[in-house]
């Protein structure tokens, strides 16, 4: 099946020292475990919110999750499932995000 | 042409403290001695003197300002951190005129009210820390640093700091962290350096060649300085002509203020190289605007090179020669501020990664016209979120190139 999303998780030395690397790898296995093979996990170099990091942005379909715990990542599986966003952890602001997304739309990644 | 750093021209060669003395070394010290900090302080500001460092601020006022401050002890700092590529100005001063540079340091510290003054010095710069600690143990060994200094009731101590070699460490602030035994990473500011520096305390720090201009204007006064350079910008600087196989002979020059550009390139380089022609000049690499071809006879000045798009930073002047890609520069100029991004600030990261990824789509061929619209939105959505002024610097390049050389991306495009 091709990949429709694709969870970037942002992985510069900030957000790793929160442990970004380890939160990719569990998301990984739980979508894996879902069987959802139509979804990917990508490292992203820094969505420039590290303070509120790990972040992890579903694109294309642009939701943003921030200050991601291990324990939140059923929620997002879920979502990434069909559930509805998972709203406690959307809470970026919608500035930085546009700049994101329109960047994430020229195809650069 | 008479220089005021090196009055016969730009030579190599380390002066001893005999040769120093012998051409009036350290009667500027004996002068300011006898009388008082405040007056140096005054004859350093009615000369124009401006920090040499990039930024340009007056430096009579920023020791106004550290000796002004309250708080006790206070601190000198000479920042040779120097690692911008391409520039080794202060490298030279440091290597061939020690005494120079530590007469400077000395009448800093008198002027400031400092008992102890560092001089950081970039680690890679070997020859360099040897030369200024040899002219240490001589200018020691004649009574010009220490206790009592020449017979005054003023003491003073030196104390070399081998500075860590990224570009960021440079940063006066980052300076400060080094020397307190951390990692060169800039503190927000405020407060600045002159009120809560050094260990919390009073510092001014001093570019190398700002200091280095200190004893000459001591010793022949504010008018005489005054008669290099231009009203607004008094005295000279030293031009770094880069060092790659443009000009027939790059090299650093002292040129007063005011000078045009040409007159560096043509006359002090030699022009270009197998005749070449220039497509554009950046007159602060790699942090500036770029100029067009046309605009060569600029003067080298601060004013000047403001009105006309770019600015003077200090000094590395760097050509682009004609049929040279200017997108190949740009990668080169972005994934340099991505590395030395000291990554404390979430922003800077961002940005410097962000660019740096574009410009390498662009440049291979992978890029599209949204992306050439993102690099303006980067830069306006991250201005002044950084600590340091090094996030803003990738934008002068970009955003200049953009406007003077849209073909160039334009040819890049996959549809072009
Ligand atoms: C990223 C960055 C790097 C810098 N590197 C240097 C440097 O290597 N040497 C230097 O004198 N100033 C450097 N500066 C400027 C210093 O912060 C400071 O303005 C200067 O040392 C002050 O000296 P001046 O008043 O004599 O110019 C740098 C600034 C930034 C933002
Ligand atoms: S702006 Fe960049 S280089 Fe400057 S302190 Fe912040 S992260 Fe470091
Ligand atoms: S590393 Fe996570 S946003 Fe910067």
């Amino acid at each position: 099946m091709p990949v429709s999303q694709s969870c970037l998780v942002c992985q510069n030395i900030d957000c790793k020292s929160r442990g970004s690397e380890q939160l990719a790898a569990e998301l990984q296995q739980k979508i894996a475990a879902k069987g959802l093979t139509d979804v990917d996990v990508k490292p992203y170099m820094c969505f420039g919110a590290c303070q509120e990091g790990p972040n992890v942005v579903i694109y294309p379909e642009k939701n943003w999750y921030a200050h991601v715990k291990s324990e939140d990542l059923d929620d997002i599986v879920a979502h990434l499932a069909g559930a509805p966003h998972v709203q406690r952890l959307d809470t970026i602001d919608s500035s930085l995000k546009e700049l994101i997304y329109q960047l994430l739309d020229t195809g650069v990644f | 042409m008479e220089g005021i750093l090196f009055p016969k021209g730009v030579v190599e060669g380390r002066e001893g403290l005999k040769e120093y003395q012998a051409r009036g070394g350290y009667e500027a010290l004996a002068k300011a001695l006898k009388g008082s900090p405040e007056e140096v302080i005054q004859v350093v500001s009615d000369a124009g003197l401006r920090g040499h460092g990039g930024a340009g601020f007056p430096t009579g006022k920023k020791w106004q300002f550290t000796r002004e401050a309250p708080e006790q002890p206070r601190y000198l700092v000479m920042n040779g951190g120097e690692d911008e590529p391409g520039s080794r100005k202060d490298r030279v001063l440091l290597e061939n005129l020690p005494h120079l540079v530590i007469e400077g340091a000395v009448l800093g510290a008198f002027a400031i009210g400092a008992g102890k003054a560092y001089l950081y010095i970039n680690a890679k710069y070997e020859t360099a820390i040897k030369s200024i600690n040899d002219a240490l143990s001589e200018a020691k060994a004649a009574g010009y640093w220490g206790e009592k200094i020449l017979g005054s009731n003023y003491d003073l101590d030196f104390e070399i700091i081998a500075a860590p070699h990224n570009y960021v460490a440079g940063e006066d602030t980052a300076v400060l962290e080094v020397i307190e035994g951390r990692k060169p990473q800039p503190r927000q500011k405020p407060p600045f350096p002159v009120t809560v520096g050094l260990f919390g305390k009073p510092t001014s720090v001093n570019n190398v060649e700002t200091l280095a201009n200190v004893p000459r204007i001591m010793l022949k006064g504010a008018d005489w300085y005054r008669g290099f350079g231009t009203k607004d910008c008094p005295g000279t600087m030293l031009f770094s002509l880069n060092e790659t196989e443009d000009v027939n002979t790059p090299g650093i020059y002292e040129l007063p203020f005011g000078t045009p550009m040409r007159h560096l390139i043509e006359n002090c380089g030699g022009g270009m190289k197998d005749g070449k022609k220039i497509k554009a000049i950046m007159p602060a690499s790699p942090s500036s605007a770029y100029l067009p071809a046309d605009k060569i006879d600029t003067p080298l000045d601060p004013n000047a090179m403001r009105d006309a798009g770019s600015m003077l930073g200090c000094g590395v002047v760097h050509i682009v020669r004609e049929g040279d890609s200017i997108v190949d520069e740009l990668v080169r100029i972005t994934e340099f501020f991505a590395a030395e991004s000291c990554a404390q600030c979430p922003a800077c990261q961002m940005e410097t990664k962000s660019l740096a990824m574009l410009m390498k789509r662009v440049q291979q061929k992978q890029g599209n016209q949204a992306m050439l619209d993102q690099f303006g939105k980067l830069l306006a959505f991250n201005k002044g979120k950084g600590f340091c002024n090094l996030i803003a610097m990738p934008g002068p390049p970009i955003e200049s190139a953009l406007k003077l050389f849209p073909a160039d991306f334009q040819a890049l495009l996959p549809n072009a």
